[in-house]
């Protein structure tokens, strides 16, 4: 007669590695393809321990279809957070709330996460998600009761994903109990797979199931080519038994440009909504301002730009870098926090922007009341620091292929410095029109070089075509960089008008501007300079940034068609090993 | 330390936190055992009872659907006190006008009702029961619905006959064609020994619960293959090693030409399991020039025994018996109505070379012209099935030496239900029997039994009947015991012999008909009027059955309904009475466990788990058995009702004679707990002799009691060795001789339209083209077919099924990670033709009904094939109203002409697909153009017309 109860077994080596002090584990799991039916189990179980909000699953599984009618295979992938070995989420996280532990678990802090979504920008398994309001699951209803119980109000505003169920484990361990072994120790979602599919364990325990598991069968990890080296192994094939060994094969995942470009198919990266137009704008007012700072200090040293001009420009660039500065402040999710994102100075490009704001602001204030070189080479090198900063916000964030490009951070200081000009020639050629009028503002420029201006605008005709030049490889070689059929088409969409105001206007003008000379062609150049960046910052941050979607690079071979697993005829030697093993 | 610790349940001192056991059973997959974290009163989280890990074949797991009992438990959609209506106008289009009332306002309402049914009589007029009662599908109300069952007992006559969509929808041909043949009232393959399945459109990874899955997935990696045969690639065939797109309803040639490969081009002799055929089916018996057994003066079949050239009876010691060839042979042949053709030195043949000769047409080559399926795979799968049958070799299971077949054949909804099911299930049926590889280790198994005695025994059901098969009790058809008046509105002991007459066969006959013939009066039939009361319980037949639209219409001519009711929904929407129960977390029941029984549910052991009650009830609800208890009284029956349950209508008896004693007493109203409590311990001592008796609270804290199932009962083939037992496979001749027998009495009381269902009773099924009966259907309704040049289909949903989730918007997130959920799916190339995209809204029409919903596009589905997956089309069920999902019950028809000859249809019908921006160019529906038939809605045409 049995009921329930639990028995105590004799500890295995697994179990007593486990609780060895001496041993730091090396959590990840194995996920069978073959196993997996997409029950969703998983999903609902890690939803219910975690009490994660309405259409927020930190681990589900998607349903793929690949190959055309009959020839058509479909399969069931587990996607999640990988717990990366590298986790390209923990360096850029600006406030440490994202970390590694010894144990490899990539955990989430919610009471220093600011929310400031570059975790999830980062992040090429659209493992992470922020919530800002909460809400039910029945809509026009108050939070019902256990809603009300479970749902935890720290999390909202800030970065959320899978955690491996951390507290599963560390509870469990704490009670004696096993990870992978004991169900209770054991990530939610490994505990309730109903096919085995998912196992959870110790990669370092050569003894464990996990490691057994990818010691004997072929696995891969996903996007295993960004170094991410994710501790989820995929399992896609079954174990050769008599008369299977041709069906071991497997058929390699030809998914095609087609396929890529169609946003319903689930391996397709969705747009990133974490950083909107708010985020952009960081970009667009803080390249220009940096770059306009950056160059006026050149022009100041290098030509005749006068201090008090340098001065009050830069107060101007640096009211520009705080508007930008500002419209992050709107986006992120906790902003009385906000000042967190200073801690992480080590690794974050994020909190290294945040550093050379108050030094360049410092060098402004300090230019501007002394007008002394030391102060505008403080403001100078910052601003060009800052530039250097949001390319390499932009370059660190590899989840979103089209940022993650080693032309993305030329192009921002690039962009950058374009702006920057373009803002010189503006700028300069609206003081000489309001201080003495067109015509004669349009004589002086006959006569001398006018603080630089026409400096600046010749470095704006070299920097046009030099942005010129690198928006085109962008585009030409977004293919063969990884950047997705979807966001190419985004950039496409935006190259003609991009060239066009961003570069050719801009030489016109300013071309006009040096040669004619007028007023007008610096004014036109310089806001046409200052709009092509714009646009095509904003349509790579907002409208192009499509997340790196996921990927099924082997596959058990099963289908129809050509993708059906072969024939097992003859030779087929009866019972599986096992079987006449127990027997 | 991170603050993720807080994902889980946290203690903070000063709680209350308990863990109660409880089970799922929202699918007939289940239970699944769990345990529910109560903090403070409120559930707030639950898990599966890892308690039961090591002895349930699942590993003691859950499935999707009972995550989202505590979402169900506190949905504030619920009805949450009784209610009745105030509008005597019933209709889709009618405000019911609830208001609600008080639980003793409520049992007034219905205890008038109950009397007043009582004084006039419990059958009407027309020898129908005044009092019918649904419940939903596949036997899971009876998980919760306590003591109702007992209700039923006491009361007497209730027409339990009218179909909510399950019985005619379910697998209807393999429940009743099953249970006959090998007490198989679910097929499922013996998955653990398994080497090979082949897979017509059984859809087990969705519906085989908790434990088929883990069990299938055991076998996957182990290297068995599944070969999956289906229109569409559902999750099942994507998860097979090979998908073959079958042409929808042809499933019949395919597995025709399966049998044709092995017995006629690859030779029986060489391939088959030679001793299985001549000692374990009637493949030798004789068969006279009428079509039937040739039997010696004591009536005993006769088998020629080449051993010595001459006939013996079969209990005779034969050596050799004959398979092939023509014998001369005397006797006599029993046909229908006990007539008897003597015969003396007349030509016989073996059932068997009837087989071969019968099976001769059903060519590799014939088939792929009717299904589609190239004659090369056709080849090819029966070869693999030889390769892997294992004939000759055996395995041990518990001792016992038993042989070791492991190849098994599965079929699903549609294909095994309504036209060509008989042979679908036949032609199954016969490959199990050809290899051997019937109800062995590895092969084709039953899981449950639902229409033979005694119910919880498979291996108990193998008792001596007749000509040397198992014993089955098939509805009489002789002239002097058949029903002639139809019992139940649904007649199902009058004109289906095969579905038999236990407490099943009502749900399994042909339950749509009542819905039909409330509307259209048949030729020569009882008049037909609606029950007084009707009791629906967990069903929503406004949804679930075929031309969903008009049974709703029916509906609302109910006089009086009594709706046990969780939300509003759309068939509640016509009651009179809501009477809203304590769901799940908020009531007790104990049932049973283990054994085998459907889907994959093969146990090691068996035993009794208990729902236990959680949490208060969240609104004025009440514990089902005592609002049924109540009923009890106010009807004036408690003792009738209390002797029920002592007899063990709840579940087991609380009495036997010398052994235990704990009867509830007559004359006090038992409430809940009592039951439940006494219940557990009368099962507790019949499980142990008495050893040990556990009450409620014991069960509470341990949630279920188990004792050992032997393995070897999984098998019905040692009971029927032991016995001297054949299969009744492949000559159908007792069943045959019930159909004409059954012609006789229909044609002499001038019944002429069930004449086609009467054609199906044959000896042999002959194929016949099952696609031109649904294209047919259409010419009916005087359209060309090529205007409907789509099949229309469906499929089951893992996270839908069963568990009447549609309100959940948990249960909906899970379903729309799965492609197809949200919408009609079609095949990307042809809908691109049709100008259809992604995500367009799109109309699927058919002759008698439109449906709605987003089209989805994918290249797993043949191009003339769209498929609807789960039952939608909600208009009124909270949440589920506004999903927008299209459903084919809105499309399907109700008719005689789309119902077999045991009373079932099929989920299929032919449509059209046009894009709901067109729908200005949108003709009026065929039905509503038909002139004369125009109010016919569940429509079928020849009926109607015979009718005028």
């Amino acid at each position: 007669m049995s009921e329930g109860s639990t028995e105590t077994q004799p500890q295995s080596p697994t179990e007593a590695l486990c609780h060895d002090p001496n041993h730091t584990p090396r959590w990840g799991m194995t996920i069978d393809v073959n196993r997996c039916v997409g029950c969703q189990t998983c999903t609902i179980a890690c939803k219910h321990w975690n009490s994660t909000l309405p259409d927020i699953q930190w681990r589900r599984v998607i349903d793929i279809e690949q190959g055309e009618y009959p020839n058509v295979q479909r399969q069931f992938l587990v996607v999640g957070c990988q717990h990366c070995e590298e986790p390209p989420c923990v360096p850029v996280c600006p406030t440490g709330a994202t970390k590694q532990r010894a144990d490899g678990l990539v955990t989430m802090d919610y009471d220093v996460c600011i929310g400031c979504g570059y975790c999830a920008v980062s992040c090429p398994y659209q493992a992470r998600t922020i919530a800002h309001d909460i809400h039910g699951y029945y809509d026009g209803h108050d939070l019902t009761v256990q809603e009300e119980a479970v749902f935890d109000k720290d999390r909202l505003g800030v970065a959320q994903k899978c955690t491996f169920c951390v507290d599963r484990v560390d509870d469990g361990l704490a009670q004696g109990l096993t990870p992978g072994i004991d169900e209770a120790a054991t990530p939610a979602c490994s505990a309730a797979c109903i096919a085995q599919a998912i196992k959870f364990g110790d990669y370092k325990d050569p003894n464990s199931e996990v490691s057994k598991l990818t010691n004997d069968s072929q696995f891969f990890q996903m996007h295993e080519e960004l170094g991410t080296n994710p501790q989820i192994k995929y399992l896609y094939t079954t174990p050769a038994v008599p008369g299977r060994e041709g069906e071991t094969a497997v058929v390699a995942n030809a998914v095609s440009e087609e396929e890529m470009a169609d946003p319903v198919n689930p391996l397709v990266g969705k747009r990133q909504t974490f950083w909107d137009w708010r985020a952009a704008m960081n970009w667009c007012f803080g390249g220009l301002a940096s770059g306009a700072a950056f160059l006026a200090w050149v022009l100041y040293l290098a030509a005749d730009l006068p201090a008090p001009a340098l001065a009050w420009f830069n107060f101007g660039a640096g009211a520009l870098m705080c508007v930008g500065l500002f419209f992050v402040f709107l986006k992120i999710g906790r902003k009385m926090r906000f000042w967190r994102a200073i801690t992480r100075f080590q690794t974050s490009w994020m909190t290294r922007e945040l550093y050379v704001v108050p030094i360049f602001g410092a060098g402004v204030l300090a230019g501007l009341f002394t007008h002394h070189a030391v102060a505008f080479a403080v403001a100078g090198i910052a601003a060009l620091a800052f530039l250097f900063c949001q390319a390499m916000i932009l370059f660190k964030a590899r989840g979103i292929p089209n940022w993650r490009v080693p032309l993305m951070p030329w192009m921002i200081i690039a962009t950058g410095l374009l702006e920057g000009a373009g803002l010189i020639c503006a700028a300069g050629a609206v003081t000489i029109w309001v201080i003495l009028g067109g015509e004669a503002g349009n004589l002086l420029l006959l006569a001398a070089t006018v603080g630089g201006i026409q400096w600046a605008a010749a470095a704006g005709i070299v920097l046009a075509l030099v942005n010129a030049v690198l928006w085109h490889l962008y585009r030409t070689t977004a293919k063969s960089r990884g950047i997705p059929p979807l966001s190419r088409n985004v950039l496409n969409g935006v190259s003609l008008p991009l060239h066009l105001i961003g570069h050719v206007l801009v030489i016109l003008g300013f071309a006009v501007g040096l040669f004619a000379p007028a007023l007008m062609g610096f004014l036109v150049g310089g806001l046409a300079a200052i709009a092509g960046g714009f646009l095509w910052k904003f349509t790579a941050i907002v409208r192009a940034s499509y997340q790196q979607g996921f990927a099924m690079p082997m596959v058990p071979g099963r289908g129809s068609g050509s993708r059906a697993a072969p024939p097992r005829l003859e030779g087929f030697a009866g019972r599986p090993a096992e079987m006449q093993a127990a027997e | 330390m991170a603050k993720n610790g807080k994902n889980g349940p946290q203690t903070e001192s000063g709680d209350d936190i308990k863990k109660v056991p409880f089970y799922c059973y929202q699918c007939v997959a289940g239970p699944d055992l769990a345990k529910v974290t109560v903090r403070n009163g409120v559930a707030e989280r639950l898990e599966a009872n890892f308690d039961i890990k090591e002895e349930h074949p699942g590993g003691g797991r859950l499935c999707v659907k009972a995550f989202g009992l505590i979402q169900k438990t506190y949905n504030p959609n619920r009805v949450s006190q009784p209610m009745k209506r105030t509008n005597p106008k019933k209709g889709r289009d009618e405000d019911p006008g609830f208001v609600p009332i008080s639980w003793e306002e409520a049992f007034q309402i219905v205890g008038e009702k109950f009397r007043e049914v009582r004084a006039k009589g419990l059958v009407n007029e027309n020898g129908h029961p005044r009092l019918a009662s649904s419940t939903g599908g596949g036997g899971t109300p009876v998980q919760y619905m306590g003591t109702f069952p007992a209700f039923m007992g006491a009361w007497g006559p209730i027409d339990q006959g009218f179909g909510a969509g399950q019985g005619v929808k379910c697998y209807h041909s393999e429940h009743l064609y099953g249970e006959l043949w090998h007490r198989a009232f679910i097929v499922a393959p013996d998955t653990p020994y398994v080497n090979f399945i082949l897979n017509c459109g059984a859809n087990t990874e969705a519906q085989s619960g908790v434990v088929g899955i883990w069990r299938e997935a055991n076998a996957r990696a182990r290297g068995a293959k599944r070969i999956h045969v289906e229109p569409h690639m559902s999750i099942t065939a994507a998860t097979s090693a090979e998908w073959v797109p079958i042409k929808p309803k042809t499933d019949a040639a395919f597995l025709f030409a399966l049998i044709h490969r092995i017995i006629v081009e690859r030779g029986w002799e060489e391939v088959c399991d030679v001793p299985f055929l001549k000692h374990m089916s009637n493949s030798p018996y004789l068969i006279g020039p009428n079509g039937y057994f040739m039997r010696n003066p004591d009536g005993q079949p006769l088998i020629w025994d080449a051993a010595d050239g001459r006939a013996k009876p079969i209990d005779a010691e034969i050596t050799d018996p004959a398979m092939e060839g023509t014998y001369k042979v005397s006797g006599y042949e029993l046909g229908p109505d006990n007539h008897r053709w003597e015969h003396e030195d007349i030509d016989v043949k073996p059932s068997f070379q009837l087989l071969l000769e019968h099976m001769a047409q059903y060519t590799p080559e014939w088939a792929e012209a009717e299904s589609e399926v190239p004659a090369d795979t056709i080849r090819r799968v029966a070869d693999e099935y030889i390769a892997h049958a294992c004939v000759g070799e055996t395995i041990e299971i518990e001792g016992q030496t038993l042989p070791f077949r492991p190849v098994a054949i599965l079929l699903g909804k549609s294909v095994n239900n309504g036209w060509g099911g008989y042979h679908t299930c036949w032609a199954r049926t016969m490959l199990a029997v050809l290899m051997g590889a019937l109800e062995v280790p590895g092969g084709t198994l039953g899981t449950a039994v639902k229409l033979v005695r005694p119910a919880a025994s498979r291996v108990g059901s193998v008792i001596p009947g007749e000509d040397g098969f198992m014993r089955y009790q098939f509805n009489a058809t002789s002239s002097n015991a058949w029903n002639r008046e139809p019992h139940i509105r649904n007649a199902y002991k009058t004109l289906v012999p095969l579905v038999s007459d236990s407490p099943w066969s009502a749900a399994l006959g042909p339950a749509h008909l009542p819905w039909l013939f409330q509307k259209h009066q048949p030729n020569n039939w009882p008049r037909h009027d609606p029950p007084d009361i009707w009791m629906c319980y967990r069903t929503n037949p406004s949804i679930s059955s075929w031309n969903a639209p008009e049974v709703a219409n029916r509906l609302a001519e109910f006089p009086f309904i009594i709706a046990f009711t969780y939300t509003m929904d759309e068939t509640n929407h016509f009651a009179d009475v809501l009477l809203p129960e304590s769901t799940d977390l908020e009531s007790t029941q104990l049932i049973r466990l283990g054994g085998t029984k459907f889907q994959e549910n093969f146990w090691h052991h068996e035993g009794w788990t208990i729902r236990a009650k959680a949490i208060d009830p969240v609104g004025d609800t009440m514990d089902m058995s005592d609002i049924i208890t109540r009923f009890a009284q106010e009807a004036g029956i408690l003792d009738e009702y209390i002797e029920k349950i002592n007899d063990g209508a709840a579940g087991s008896r609380l009495a036997r004679e010398d052994k235990y004693d704990y009867s509830l007493p007559m004359g006090e109203p038992p409430v809940s707990e009592q039951v439940w409590d006494n219940m557990c311990k009368a099962v507790s001592w019949d499980m142990t002799q008495g050893k040990e008796v556990h009450d409620l609270d014991w069960f509470r804290e341990h949630g279920y009691m188990l004792k050992d199932f032997n393995q070897i009962d999984w098998y019905i083939h040692p009971a029927m060795k032991a016995k001297g037992l054949r299969y009744e496979l492949p000559y159908q001749e007792r069943l045959t001789r019930h159909g004409r027998e059954l012609a006789v009495r229909l044609s002499e009381i001038g019944v002429d339209w069930w004449e086609t269902q009467l054609r199906e009773y044959e000896f042999m099924p002959t194929y016949e083209s099952f696609p031109k009966i649904w294209t047919d259907y259409v010419k009916d309704f005087n359209r060309e077919p090529e205007e409907y040049p789509f099949w229309a289909l469906t499929a089951r949903s893992f996270q839908y099924a069963w568990g009447a989730n549609v309100g959940l918007p948990l249960i909906n997130e899970m379903a729309e990670n799965i492609a197809g959920h949200k919408g009609v799916v079609i095949n990307k190339g042809r809908a691109r033709e049709l100008g259809i995209e992604e995500d367009d809204q799109v109309v699927i029409e058919s002759v008698t009904g439109r449906t709605e919903g987003p089209a989805v596009l994918r290249e797993g589905i043949r191009p003339d094939t769209v498929l609807m997956i789960g039952q939608f089309d909600h208009w009124k069920t909270p949440y589920a109203k506004d999903l927008n999902r299209p459903s084919l019950n809105s499309v399907t028809d109700i008719s005689l002409k789309l119902t077999d000859s045991t009373g079932s249809g099929s989920d299929i019908t032919c449509v059209k697909i046009y894009k709901a921006s067109e729908r200005h160019l949108q003709k009026p529906l065929a039905v509503d153009e038909l002139g004369s038939a125009k109010d016919t809605g569940i429509a079928d045409i020849s009926f109607a017309q015979a009718a005028e």
